[in-house]
């Protein structure tokens, strides 16, 4: 009798970690095949679309649908959109994960320096953290495009350095955690270099929850550039989604679907990668 | 007992009631309608309301309701009696008489005399004024044998002295108020005493400003509006909403999008205009910066005047609210303006031709040189031009970088540093090109860091010396001459490329009426103009 249900528990907890993995797995899905989606786009924009995607090259105001030529028409410079969107996508994932990069950099440092050493070390990097965070990031942001005039480069910069602090503060907790494990314990006690330790032994232990927030990251810095784009600091030389959408605002009223599509780019992009994050979450987390 | 028939026709009379409230109504037909409040809207918030310390627009709008000037402007721009009677010239130029209205009084109750207008030359006109110092400086003295004469002394005659007259460009300030005060910081500034047809009551900051009419003014029986209401509404989309509902009656200097505007003057109770701006004359232009590696090379500049389209920027960018401009003298200055001029007709095979010349071969990725373009910062219409003029520019070859920044940034940089290629701004001209147009071009600004003045760096003896002559020369006809010399002069040197003769419009409510009736209206009163009666609704 014992055997028999403990076998039926066994069943019914390895039933619900499936039909968890799945649910997990479908959130997970949904998000990346929309990311290979985007990321797809953008790799086939010079193919489909070659040449400047700024270019006017059709009359102004095709709607949607109604050219062949430019399947989801063009704006009021006569512009194809399409091309637009595609080239666009190019900007805003390289935008996304660089400015992510630079975020996990000086997050990751800063978080694991102030949970391995912790004392004066981790009070001063806290305040420094807990500095930053006190600006409000998009208005941070603003300030350094202001400054700096708007480019590329300097968006990326702006959305780095706002964005690091929830990052160092998640990095130093999991370190503080894993400091104290064993294994960590013997390899101070066999003497190897500090920095050894952090980068073989804590670190790798800390990857699912930054892999996690990188992707919530990468989303928001592509929100906050198209919010820098959409409120004229982005930069004039290349077509972003946000860029698009500040521009096709003035034209809301008569030809919405100027700022329409690129706005969905970028709600599909963020959903996915919101989508494929909370996915990992679920799948990463060895608690569940 | 009323009949049935009886009741019949009442019915029918009834029904046809509507109908003449559609038709028509009696005032249309010229007999204006008094009293009404008028809604208006003032975009962007003014900073001061007094134009003789602040040149923005939107002080010149609202404050133009409060204070005359010596004169006014009519349609074709001619000087006609507001707080001047009448004038007379001595045959040397060199002494002008002004008779003044008598019984004028400031809205506080006090008299209006040549007093007032020999205090605001003194200390207003010549130390402050922000377009034209030198105009007014040319006047040496101001004599006021009587209340209600003042007699300037010029150093030199000075035709264009009458085109700057009215009460934006000279304002005059009660002296009982202003004496012996710091004309920039006193409080009245923010709420004026004038003599206009508009007395200011009051202001509520971000939200809106209230003038009353003046009970007292001197052209009895006007204005007809009772009061005008300037509202501040940040968001073009409301501004735009507003006007189509029929709750805002007025908004001049192009208070909505462009296309809106295309939008909304297709309706019945909306109306678009362009009028009323002919005293600014606002003309959109490109500055060389001719220090620069390529654009000191003339023929460069010629390449990218006919590298640009204008009739398709106008179409595409400023949705048919313009005029392509040929010379920096605007058509709207019609005696002035040179037809003869050279002109850079769109034509890319001319442009590479000329870069070929100039030693600016395709590169390998078809690249001739790469420069930067500085756009106006203030706002869409003038990005989407530089997105328009980048575009031009790839197909013969040039690379343009485009560099947006704050206003700050742009002044510093073109003005100041110099460190640019190309920039965009826009200027108006004024019924005088001494007025507007010598400043853009006079090597007394190069390299000064004065903002909106020789952005280009131009330094030409021979334009300074027209420039030097016209201010004295009492000859209209010869000033014509040497404005059409210059402008041969402008155009084939080319530092500065005229794009576009800007139309700013207005929009306003089929209801309002004779809301332009001069050439300088939009700094200038609202005394003629009347609200009809509401259409009935069914």
């Amino acid at each position: 009798m014992a055997t028999i249900a403990i076998a039926r528990q066994e069943g019914g907890r390895r039933r619900a970690r499936l039909a968890q993995r799945i649910r997990a797995n479908t959130s997970a899905i949904t998000g990346g095949v929309i990311l290979l989606l985007v990321l797809a786009g953008a790799l086939a924009a010079p193919v489909l679309y070659p040449g400047d995607p700024l270019d006017m090259v059709a009359a102004p105001f095709i709607w949607p649908g109604t050219d062949r030529a430019h399947v989801l028409g063009t704006d009021m410079l006569g512009r194809d959109i399409a091309a637009g969107i595609l080239h666009g996508a190019r900007v805003s994932l390289v935008i996304g994960l660089v400015a992510t990069l630079v975020s996990i950099v000086i997050g990751v440092t800063l978080g694991a320096l102030s949970g391995f050493y912790g004392g004066r070390v981790d009070a001063v990097l806290m305040r420094i953290t807990e500095l930053v965070q006190t600006i409000p990031p998009f208005l941070f942001a603003l300030a350094i495009v202001a400054i700096l005039q708007p480019s590329i480069p300097s968006i990326v910069v702006a959305i780095g350095l706002t964005a690091w602090p929830s990052l160092a503060r998640l990095v130093r907790a999991e370190v503080l955690k894993i400091r104290h494990r064993d294994f960590v314990q013997a390899s101070i006690s066999l003497g190897v270099p500090h920095w050894r330790i952090i980068v073989l032994d804590i670190l790798p232990n800390t990857l699912a929850p930054v892999i996690v927030s990188a992707s919530i990251l990468v989303a928001s810095a592509i929100l906050t550039e198209s919010s820098l784009a959409f409120l004229g600091l982005g930069d004039p030389n290349v077509a972003s989604w946000g860029g698009m959408v500040g521009a096709g605002r003035e034209v809301l009223r008569t030809d919405w679907y100027v700022a329409t599509l690129p706005g969905l780019a970028i709600v599909a992009a963020v959903l996915g990668l919101n989508l494929l994050g909370d996915g990992l979450n679920d799948i990463l987390d060895p608690q569940r | 007992m009323m009949s049935r028939r009886a009741f019949a026709q009442g019915v029918a009379l009834l029904a046809l009631l509507p109908a003449f409230s559609l038709a028509p109504s009696a005032h249309a037909a010229g007999e204006p309608r008094r009293g009404g409040t008028l809604n208006a809207i003032i975009q962007p918030e003014p900073v001061s309301l007094t134009a003789a310390v602040l040149a923005a627009a939107p002080t010149g709008i609202v404050g133009g309701n409060i204070f005359d000037g010596l004169v006014k402007y009519d349609l074709a721009l001619k000087p006609q009696p507001e707080l001047a009677e009448r004038w007379e010239t001595s045959p040397d130029g060199r002494t002008i008489t002004f008779h003044l209205r008598r019984g004028v009084t400031w809205h506080d109750g006090k008299p209006f005399t040549s007093a007032d207008v020999q205090w605001s030359l003194e200390h207003v006109w010549k130390p402050l004024n922000p377009r034209n110092p030198a105009l007014f400086r040319n006047i040496t003295s101001a004599e006021t044998p009587d209340p209600h004469t003042v007699v300037f002394k010029l150093a030199e005659p000075s035709v264009a002295l009458f085109s700057m007259l009215n009460g934006n460009g000279a304002q005059i300030l009660p002296k009982h108020l202003y004496e012996g005060t710091n004309v920039l910081t006193n409080p009245h500034n923010a709420k004026p005493v004038g003599t206009g047809p508009f007395v200011f009551k009051e202001w509520v900051k971000g939200s809106h400003i209230l003038l009353e009419r003046n009970p007292n003014y001197w052209d009895a029986g006007k204005p007809y509006l009772d009061r005008i209401v300037f509202r501040v509404v940040p968001d073009g989309a409301a501004r735009a909403a507003g006007l189509e509902k029929g709750d805002i009656h007025y908004a001049p200097l192009s208070p909505i999008p462009l296309r809106d505007a295309e939008r909304l003057a297709k309706l019945p109770t909306v109306k678009v205009g362009t009028q009323g701006y002919d005293w600014l004359s606002p003309w959109l232009y490109l500055d060389f910066n001719v220090d620069s590696r390529h654009f000191k090379d003339a023929r460069v500049r010629r390449a990218v005047a006919h590298a640009i389209d204008r009739e398709a920027l106008i179409k595409l960018v400023w949705f048919g609210f313009g005029k392509a401009a040929i010379s920096p003298v605007p058509s709207t200055l019609a005696a002035f303006h040179d037809l003869e001029v050279p002109k850079y007709p769109f034509d890319p095979k001319k442009a590479e031709a000329l870069l070929d010349e100039a030693g600016l071969k395709r590169g390998p990725d078809g690249t001739r040189l790469t420069i930067t373009h500085d756009f106006l910062p203030y706002g869409e219409d003038y990005r989407r031009t530089g997105e328009f003029v980048k575009q031009s520019l790839k197909r013969v070859g040039i690379e343009v970088t485009l560099r947006g920044q704050d206003t700050a940034a742009f002044t510093r940089r073109v003005y100041g540093d110099r460190d640019f290629d190309l920039s965009s701004s826009w200027s108006g001209s004024f019924p005088d090109p001494q007025l507007g147009v010598a400043r853009l071009y006079s090597s007394a600004f190069a390299g000064k860091n004065i903002p909106w003045s020789n952005g280009s760096g131009f330094r030409s003896a021979e334009a300074d010396s027209i420039f030097k002559a016209v201010e004295s020369e009492p000859d209209p006809t010869k000033r014509i001459q040497a404005w059409k010399r210059f402008q041969v002069l402008a155009q084939t040197e080319l530092p500065t490329l005229p794009l576009v003769e800007l139309r700013f419009f207005n929009v306003y409510s089929s209801r309002l009426r004779n809301a332009v009736t001069r050439g300088d209206q939009i700094f200038g009163a609202l005394t003629e103009a009347w609200l009809d009666e509401p259409e009935k609704k069914n």
